[in-house]
């Protein structure tokens, strides 16, 4: 039993983090259709960029919070620059031209960022600083540190803070209104570039708040770091109904659950074979993903 | 003209096909025929290494260490007169990336190997070297089957995993107690080979081996695989795989407050594990081959490899530079850079002076003296710990002898 509780500890906490880059993928969809294959690799620099944080303020162990913060809120915003910049230099100019162009270029963007991290910082793993060492909440059979604690808090309150953006803001509201309809938000006087842009920086964010909290809990990071768990995001996406932003928080916190039980229960070298049989499965049952119903409103 | 039939107009795509691939490989085989016998340009010496992928900063430690060699070498005035020089190839530790590695390097016309990291990208890199009859010295590939199948000229400066697997099941067993076992690999051919030559010999030393399994690296969380693990109520676990997970392994051993040894063979011994685990690296055990700061002889390597690349050697760049030297010396031997000289020239070298300890290769191309000891994370640091004696049944402390 407590072994179970273990695993579902273990599974919540990954799977907070797919949640969050699992949300960008689905709002950039959303958006501009594209399966951002980039997205992956802005979650690593997203992870690079917090460890620059650290290192800089010197923080080496211990539960040092503020420093925590302060590496997130540099993770995000560089990645938010960052996924606007790829964005403006090579999606927006091909928006009109056929989806494949659009794919190639975000594979090329996905290879770029990864060689060009390689060549900056040396092909070895970093360790990241043992920032959120901070003793355990539980202790008995069943181990819960303080860290894994602050991690989930976060990613619920930066989702939190999603839905409160796409709900209640102007620029949400008019996100919502492109998902819906490109050439009638257009008509509507929704600057539809600029929206664009302003989707991937908070998508980017998002990854890269992830990355942060990824090498916080891992504490080692590498430059392809971005590429499994970038597809792993996807599948949530994917399984969440890609563009269905609840659903792809139900389904990231989920895909971490199945990553960590069958970890547990098959063996760990399954993990990937049963995370994508599922995304199969699913999509061969209901095309849609399992909350897509907006998907089949607009095909 | 009568109309071309299909059939035709195949055969005609076919021959158009040949002609052209003719022609595209012509100046190819000219490149490979360049063995130049008359002997102006430099010895061309071939490294194949992961220069990218998760197994890079290997990889790149092995490359500087050839690179050193070679500079040493050209500064006491080259092999015969000619300079030697150093052909790197990406094999990315893959079967597929290998065997386009070896390719390359042959195609480039070197006249030897020395090089490796991942016994899975040698296993088809070798009957590609064979069969050009280019001898390939490794330098860290150490599963027993890729010099037991006697498929190329094969040789090695590193020690077989049987070898270790022996080692460490005696260590287990013997020193440290152990009765309950758990072995965990990732998969790759030299992770399983070694964890299953190790399941061999335990259960030989009267073990018992209550977990054997692989985990998928890359994954970051093994929480799973150690709470799964610590339900086998195992002494000590002995991780085969590589350093990238050994570190997140300690960490995580130690979040979930798991009380059994920790051990791991010897690509778990490299300075990043000691980062990323911090204090839960802490008294960790690794079965290894002595690591150059073990070695007396490899003082003045050190020091060169620190000024040409401001690190410290990796695990394996000892070795690479004895396969280096190994091998020019072959070449100064046999005087002569035909594969098949080279090769004849490897087996007869006797007690060659290598900074890993006198090189001596028996039938199969393995060394004749195979040492592997165990290290221990003290103070963060990998410290020299126990070895067998002579006899190889008692252990003894590894730094004072």
């Amino acid at each position: 039993m407590s072994e179970f509780v273990q695993y579902l500890v273990n599974g919540l906490t990954i799977g907070a983090f797919l949640a969050l880059i699992a949300l960008g993928y689905s709002m950039i969809y959303g958006v501009v259709r594209l399966i951002n294959f980039a997205h992956g690799d802005v979650f690593m620099i997203g992870a690079f960029a917090g460890f620059g944080t650290l290192t800089t303020l010197g923080v080496t162990g211990g539960m040092a919070l503020p420093a925590v913060l302060a590496a997130v809120a540099v993770g995000a915003l560089t990645t938010g620059v960052v996924g606007t910049g790829i964005a403006r230099a090579a999606y927006v100019p091909l928006l009109s031209s056929p989806r494949l162009a659009l794919l190639i270029s975000a594979i090329g963007v996905s290879l770029a960022l990864e060689e060009g991290v390689k060549v900056l910082t040396s092909a070895r793993f970093k360790s990241y600083p043992n920032a959120l060492d901070g003793g355990r909440l539980l202790s008995g059979a069943v181990r819960v540190t303080y860290g894994q604690l602050a991690l989930v808090v976060l990613s619920v309150v930066l989702m939190a803070a999603l839905w409160l953006f796409v709900t209640r803001t102007v620029t949400g509201t008019a996100m919502r209104a492109l998902a819906m309809d490109r050439d009638a938000a257009r008509l509507q006087g929704v600057n539809v570039e600029r929206l664009i842009l302003a989707t991937f920086f908070v998508g980017s964010m998002l990854a890269g708040a992830a990355g942060v909290m990824y090498g916080l809990y891992y504490v080692q990071i590498s430059f392809g770091m971005g590429f499994l768990i970038g597809l792993r995001a996807f599948t949530a996406a994917v399984l969440g109904g890609i563009g269905n932003l609840p659903g792809t928080m139900v389904a990231g916190v989920a895909i971490g659950l199945v990553q960590s039980f069958s970890a547990g229960y098959v063996s760990s070298r399954w993990t990937d074979v049963i995370i994508f049989g599922l995304l199969i499965a699913v999509l061969a049952l209901r095309p849609t993903g399992l909350f897509g119903e907006r998907v089949v409103e607009r095909a | 003209m009568t109309p071309l039939t299909p059939r035709d107009r195949r055969r005609r795509t076919r021959l158009l096909a040949a002609a052209g691939a003719g022609l595209l490989l012509a100046p190819l085989a000219a490149a490979c025929g360049s063995d130049d016998p008359a002997g102006s340009g430099p010895i061309k010496i071939g490294v194949p290494a992961p220069l990218s992928g998760d197994s890079a900063s290997a990889g790149q430690d092995i490359l500087a260490a050839a690179k050193v060699a070679a500079a040493e070498i050209n500064k006491a005035g080259g092999v015969d007169g000619r300079s030697v020089e150093i052909v790197e190839a990406d094999d990315q530790c893959s079967a597929q990336q290998g065997a386009q590695a070896a390719q390359k390097l042959l195609n480039s016309g070197v006249v030897a190997v020395a090089g490796g990291y991942c016994s899975g990208a040698a296993v088809p890199a070798i009957p590609i070297y064979g069969r050009r009859s280019v001898p390939f010295v490794m330098d860290a590939s150490t599963n027993p089957s890729l010099t037991d199948s006697g498929k190329g000229k094969v040789f090695r400066t590193c020690g077989r995993d049987d070898n270790q697997g022996t080692v460490a099941a005696k260590f287990m067993t013997g020193e440290l107690r152990a009765r309950r076992i758990a072995l965990l690999h990732d998969n790759t051919t030299y992770a399983k080979g070694l964890a299953d030559a190790a399941g061999e010999s335990v259960k030989q030393l009267g073990g018992q081996v209550v977990y054997a399994d692989a985990l998928q690296p890359g994954q970051s969380d093994y929480s799973p695989v150690l709470t799964k693990i610590a339900s086998t109520r195992p002494d000590v676990l002995y991780f085969t795989g590589y350093f990238a997970e050994a570190g997140l392994l300690m960490k995580q051993r130690e979040q979930l407050g798991l009380k059994f040894t920790l051990m791991g063979g010897d690509a778990t011994t490299d300075s990043t594990v000691l980062k990323t685990a911090g204090r839960a690296a802490a008294g960790y055990i690794a079965t290894t081959a002595p690591l150059a700061k073990d070695l007396p002889a490899a003082g003045r390597f050190v020091s060169a490899y620190k000024a040409a690349t401001g690190a410290d050697p990796g695990p394996f760049s000892v070795y690479e530079y004895d396969a280096v030297k190994v091998v020019a010396k072959a070449v100064d031997d046999a005087g002569s850079t035909e594969g098949a000289d080279i090769t004849a020239a490897l087996h007869k070298i006797k007690d060659f002076p290598g900074i890993t300890g006198p090189i001596t290769f028996d039938d199969k191309g393995d060394r004749t003296d195979p040492l592997y000891i165990t290290v221990r994370v003290e103070d963060g640091a990998f410290t020299a710990y126990k070895k067998l004696d002579k006899s190889g049944a008692t252990w003894v402390d590894a730094k004072t002898s």
